[in-house]
């Protein structure tokens, strides 16, 4: 006579919380999935039934000139928003460090920018950095000028890269902050010993030493590049000359706007492949393996 | 251990029932009632109330349940999420000529020029100037239920302080009002440019086009028809705003009318219940001109019509009564006098002037009756599905290098209109 498999009490529970993630993944994660790879490969607009059509999409993607700028947008930001996100990064990092007293709650400050709404952020500075906005009074009454910061097209990126690394600087601090923690003061201590100056501590120690923690940084910077939306949209709106259009926009303008979602769906696996690529390709680069034994 | 298996049994149920609720119903609807979607604003909301309880209590047909837009974003995203998950209402409002366009495209609504008491209605509501702008081969998408017209507002005691005694009605007025008011990056003329977005070429761009075409179509078919004398008119008239520094590149720091920072600015009629509110001294000030040309014509100019209207849904059981309480509430002149004195934007209707229903509302509504003169000469957009690509490639190749003087007026026009046509010829 057969006898049912008796599971443990462990056994359930074990199933339980691995089942109710493996529903979860296939739910929100899976089957999406699998409707955005579909997607990429068929004609569908919302109501009809996808039509499968090839490499169609692919080729209407590559030929789109004004995706291509897009993704040239996105390495055009990283070149400004990487330099003042790590060298702001570094100076919250470092100035923790001299701290004394409240040091939580000077971290909890500058968490602030980032746990705020982008949307308003996005308001604020579109009005700081208006044509007639208060920078430009400014500038004007003093100097006799006024700086097209968002209506030029060189300038509108690095407007929106001020913003951006405005909002993470701080919380790119603290990871920095972290990695500084875990630096053993005797390296320092020894180095001073053998006569080595500030700089030559900051370059041959500090920086090499930290570099899980730029690594990371550089990671969330490349990630936050390819999923910028809120600030060029509100505060430029893609503008001037399509100079800060991104991914993100064209995605979304693309599926819902031109009510296109399979040409979107192509859109969104190669932002996500060239994402990966870029992470691959900096990892490769500039990551180093650290040990403090 | 039974207990503990039935209990997860019982966990793995609900759960796989609550997802699949996420899902579309397709259970059949009750067809006893008429579903409307109304814009989510108080001032809509209000009037939808009165209109729908009077319907109600009439019982002149199926009954009528509303309820505002059920959107956190969009009113477009909403509608097509709806539609998607299939828990569209049979009617809803605030639809924009272009969306409206783009729903007929995918077979979403119903084409309302073919609903038995279309012509009734529009002969009643005396709207046969302003649906030819809504109709596109034969079929109307959406009926609009109001107009409004985009204008000028100036203060006048700008005006005055520069010999001007009324609003200016041509280039050469600006110009001259500029060049006694204008002092470089301090206070400008006029503000020119709206904004960045593509919807804003249609307060600035558009609407100034059709004053000078006297209200032609900047498009037809898969051609661009702005490269011609009026759109030459209107670039050069934005060409020397910004070369002379009469305007500024943007007024996004501040409401330039209150400050003067600009002595004149297009806005809409929803701008009086803003201004009524947060800048009352201001509007007390404020007169409304029509939309500038070089040359204008006897009558009011053109101009460009920002209208939104109702779409009755193909999906509807109940497409001939939803039609039927459309054509009770947009014909009855009574709920459009509701509808004016409730939201302030006028119905789209082309007698709101003569019409002595209307009279003592315009009398001690200036500005209100402003804009009622410019109803029926105001154009909505043009009907394309492709309207946020032209007006992008309006805002990127044409009016941007005006703004910064990269290109002169005849090779931005060209190259904008040229651009269009190459998009749409590729959609084709």
């Amino acid at each position: 006579m057969n006898r049912r498999p008796h599971l443990s009490r462990e056994a359930w529970i074990g199933l339980a919380l691995a089942g109710s993630y493996l529903l979860f993944t296939a739910v929100f994660w899976a089957y999406p999935f699998f409707w955005l790879a579909k997607l990429s490969v068929t004609q569908w607009r919302f109501f009809d039934t996808p039509v499968f059509t090839g490499p169609r999409n692919l080729l209407l993607t590559l030929r789109d000139p004004m995706f291509l700028q897009a993704l040239w947008n996105v390495l055009r930001f990283l070149l400004l928003y990487v330099p003042l996100a790590f060298v702001g990064a570094l100076v919250v990092a470092f100035g923790l460090q001299h701290v004394g007293r409240g040091k939580a709650f000077i971290a909890l400050c500058f968490l602030l920018s980032n746990v705020s709404s982008g949307v308003a952020m996005a308001l604020v500075f579109t009005k700081i950095f208006s044509a007639t906005g208060p920078l430009n009074r400014l500038l004007f009454d003093w100097a006799g000028i006024a700086i097209p910061w968002t209506t030029d097209p060189q300038l509108a990126m690095l407007a929106i890269a001020l913003v951006v690394a405005w909002k993470f600087v701080g919380y790119y601090g603290l990871i920095l902050y972290s990695g500084l923690l875990t630096i053993p003061k005797e390296l320092y201590d020894a180095a001073r010993l053998d006569h080595a100056g500030p700089l030559t501590r900051l370059f041959r120690i500090t920086l090499p030493l930290l570099n899980p923690q730029l690594m990371m940084v550089l990671v969330f910077a490349i990630l936050v590049s390819f999923g910028l939306f809120t600030e060029p949209f509100l505060i430029t709106g893609g503008g001037p000359a399509d100079s800060t259009v991104t991914p993100q926009m064209m995605i979304y303008e693309t599926a819902f706007r031109r009510l296109q979602p399979s040409h979107a769906a192509m859109m969104s696996i190669l932002v996500s492949a060239a994402t990966y690529l870029l992470i691959v390709v900096a990892r490769r680069l500039f990551e180093r393996k650290v040990t403090l034994a | 251990m039974i207990a503990r298996r039935a209990l997860l049994a019982g966990a793995l149920a609900s759960g796989l029932s609550l997802l699949g609720g996420c899902g579309p119903s397709r259970r059949v609807r009750p067809a006893d009632r008429i579903r409307l979607w109304v814009a989510p604003n108080e001032a809509e909301e209000g009037f939808w109330k009165i209109a729908v309880a009077r319907w109600n209590a009439a019982r002149r047909g199926l009954p009528v349940q509303f309820t505002t837009i059920p959107t956190a974003g969009s009113s477009e995203d909403t509608v097509l999420s709806a539609l998607v998950a299939g828990t569209e209402p049979d009617l809803c409002t605030n639809v924009f000529a272009g969306f409206a366009v783009q729903l007929a495209a995918l077979g979403q609504v119903v084409n309302l020029a073919a609903m038995p008491g279309y012509a009734e209605l529009v002969a009643r509501r005396h709207m046969q100037a302003i649906l030819p702008g809504w109709t596109q081969e034969g079929m109307v998408a959406a009926l609009p239920i109001y107009s409004s017209p985009t204008l000028l507002w100036w203060r006048a005691d700008l005006l005055a302080a520069n010999g001007l005694s009324a609003p200016p009605r041509r280039y050469d007025e600006v110009y001259a009002l500029c060049a006694r008011y204008g002092r470089p990056g301090q206070r400008y003329g006029m503000q020119v440019v709206s904004g960045r977005s593509w919807a804003d070429r249609w307060f600035d761009f558009i609407s100034l086009y059709y004053a000078a075409s006297k209200g032609q179509p900047y498009l037809q078919g898969r051609h661009a028809l702005y490269n011609n004398a009026a759109g030459r008119e209107v670039a050069g008239f934005i060409d020397r705003m910004f070369r002379q520094r009469w305007t500024a590149l943007d007024f996004d720091a501040e409401e330039p009318l209150v400050s003067g920072l600009a002595a004149g600015a297009v806005r809409g009629p929803w701008d009086v219940e803003r201004f009524a509110k947060l800048y009352p001294e201001t509007l007390d000030r404020i007169v409304v001109g029509p939309m500038i040309a070089e040359a204008p014509g006897p009558g009011p100019a053109s101009t460009f019509s920002d209208s939104k209207g109702v779409v009755v849904f193909k999906t509807s059981r109940v497409t001939a009564a939803a039609f039927d309480f459309l054509a009770w509430v947009l014909g009855d002149e009574d709920l459009n006098l509701l509808w004016l004195r409730r939201t302030g934007l006028s119905p789209a209707r082309g007698d709101l002037l003569q019409n002595p229903r209307f009279a003592d509302y315009y009398r001690t509504n200036k500005i209100a009756a402003a804009y009622a003169a410019h109803v029926a000469s105001a154009k909505p957009p043009a009907l394309s599905e492709y309207s946020i690509d032209i007006q992008k490639i309006m805002t990127a190749q044409l009016v941007e290098p005006l703004m910064t003087g990269r290109r002169d007026p005849a090779a931005a026009l060209a190259e904008a209109v040229a651009r269009t046509d190459r998009l749409l010829e590729a959609q084709a």
